[in-house]
């Protein structure tokens, strides 16, 4: 298994890339934190989690509260007593709206928690990586923080924003043996794409990729794992597009 | 049945480190190189711990050697699932002035066109397979640039936008295809130039990771390539460097 005995906390975990990842790593022997704003899908995953055999706890955590994400922690180190692998996951993609019609509001409520629960993450859990000199931290950005998006700009800001934090996190991080890359997901076949399009705008965009292959969150779960394990520990300050070949930037 | 994987430059150095990474998962393997008693050692040692490996001998460069070593894998396997090319390189760092248009066309060649080639006589083995995954080798540099090194960098900038193109051509049919970028990597051929205190003093500071890779750290990132944790993954570059370049 390639995560044999790691603990790993993984926010958004109650669905979609989030929800797989806990899965995969569970089934590679990590012990699991399941963290998420909705704390009884949390507890669901965990309970799944738990049924093949992996340790779990969820938490129920607005990584975008200074506070909820340091009780996280203090649950995370009780529980556990340790982090090897930190999966920023948690991400919101709302309102639709375009540059001229968002509020400071709306700004405001993106960046924290798309980029800000990033930091805040990371502030909490660096310095146990720190001292046990190793430890995998995982940002989840998009593509669309590479391309763009009408009437998503404060998404696309914030999601291109956390490439910039990966790679300035994995300069600072580096000498102390910690990993820290990004992972820029196309469109996937999750719920967050039907929040504001129809099931069939949702399938004929899943299937318009130059590769025959509908993008599932187990296609971006498998990099998340990737990165988080042994076979990675070189790569650092990266940033990967999972995409079905939509598109090319690196 | 196992997965048949064909790697050049797999006598030694990142694709030797590459052949063994895929030996280890059960791949059965052509190790092609220039060098056939170099491929003729890596593959005494992977058969020697129970793998599966041919050695043959290629210049990569040459069309037509290129063509008969693809049929000569078609006809003894059947198939090929994996094109890693890792065979290239460049034995010179001079001025522009100083290149001859020989020595240009040699680099390039050695690394563009022996993509090419082998892209070429592989990729409808696959398109027929309606499977199949191909990984070049590019370089850090062939984002950076490098001074002295202009035939090496822009034949490694070509590799990666041959293999995106390619990757659109063939994802129709299920062909995927994505370039590997090493950063400093201390392979045998590099460090006969250069002495382990030289390059440590070198690079070593300058890599977030604070080393320079082993051919095992990018054999790596080739062997997930090939897996099913990948099958999303087409026309991308991997850049493995410990954080040296950061594009």
């Amino acid at each position: 298994m390639k995560l044999e005995n790691k603990v790993a906390v993984i926010t958004g975990a109650a669905q979609g890339i989030g929800r797989a990842t806990a899965l995969m790593m569970a089934r590679e022997g990590a012990q699991i934190v399941v963290a998420d704003l909705q704390g009884e899908k949390a507890q669901a995953v965990a309970n799944e989690l738990k049924e093949i055999g992996a340790a779990a706890l969820s938490v129920a955590v607005d990584v975008a509260s200074e506070a909820s994400v340091r009780q996280m922690a203090e649950a995370t180190f009780e529980r556990f007593g340790r982090i090897d692998i930190l999966a920023n996951i948690a991400g919101t993609y709302f309102p639709k709206k375009s540059v001229v019609d968002l509020t400071e509001e709306d700004w405001d409520r993106t960046m924290d928690i798309n980029l800000g629960s990033n930091f805040l993450c990371c502030r909490e859990f660096v310095p146990a990586m720190r001292k046990q000199k190793s430890g995998r931290i995982i940002g989840v950005a998009s593509g669309i923080g590479h391309y763009g998006m009408r009437q998503f700009s404060h998404y696309a800001a914030s999601k291109a924003a956390i490439i910039g934090f990966v790679k300035s996190l994995a300069r600072e991080l580096g000498p102390d043996g910690i990993t820290v890359n990004a992972i820029c997901p196309g469109s996937a076949n999750t719920s967050m794409p039907r929040q504001h399009r129809s099931e069939e705008e949702v399938l004929e965009r899943l299937r318009s990729t130059p590769l025959p292959h509908i993008l599932e969150p187990e296609d971006i779960a498998g990099s998340i794992v990737f990165l988080a394990s042994d076979a990675a520990k070189f790569v650092t300050g990266q940033s990967y597009d999972i995409n079905c070949g939509n598109y090319m930037f690196g | 049945m196992s997965q048949v994987a064909l790697i050049t430059g797999g006598g030694g150095g990142i694709g030797g480190a590459v052949a063994q990474r895929m030996a280890q998962a059960g791949i059965a393997l052509v190790i092609a190189d220039q060098d056939g008693a170099a491929a003729e050692r890596v593959k005494r040692e992977i058969n020697a711990k129970g793998g599966k490996a041919d050695a043959m001998t290629v210049n990569a460069t040459v069309a037509r050697e290129v063509k008969a070593l693809v049929a000569d894998i078609a006809k003894r396997y059947g198939r090929i699932d994996i094109l890693a090319n890792v065979a290239g390189g460049s034995a010179y760092t001079k001025r522009i002035e100083e290149f001859t248009w020989a020595q240009w066309k040699e680099v390039v060649d050695a690394n563009l066109k022996a993509t090419f080639l082998m892209c070429r006589e592989v990729a409808p083995i696959m398109r027929k397979q309606q499977s199949g995954r191909i990984m070049n080798t590019a370089s850090n540099y062939g984002v950076t640039g490098s001074a002295l090194r202009t035939p090496y960098a822009a034949s490694k900038a070509g590799i990666i936008t041959f293999t995106k193109s390619l990757a659109l051509e063939l994802a129709p049919d299920n062909v995927l295809a994505n370039t590997v970028a090493p950063g400093p990597t201390d392979t045998p051929r590099v460090m006969a130039h250069e002495s382990p205190e030289a390059r440590r003093q070198r690079w070593w500071p300058n890599i977030p990771l604070g080393r320079t890779a082993l051919p095992e750290d990018l054999a790596e990132m080739y062997y997930f390539l090939t897996t099913p944790e990948s099958a999303a993954i087409t026309g991308q570059v991997f850049h493995v460097n410990g954080g040296v370049v950061m594009p």
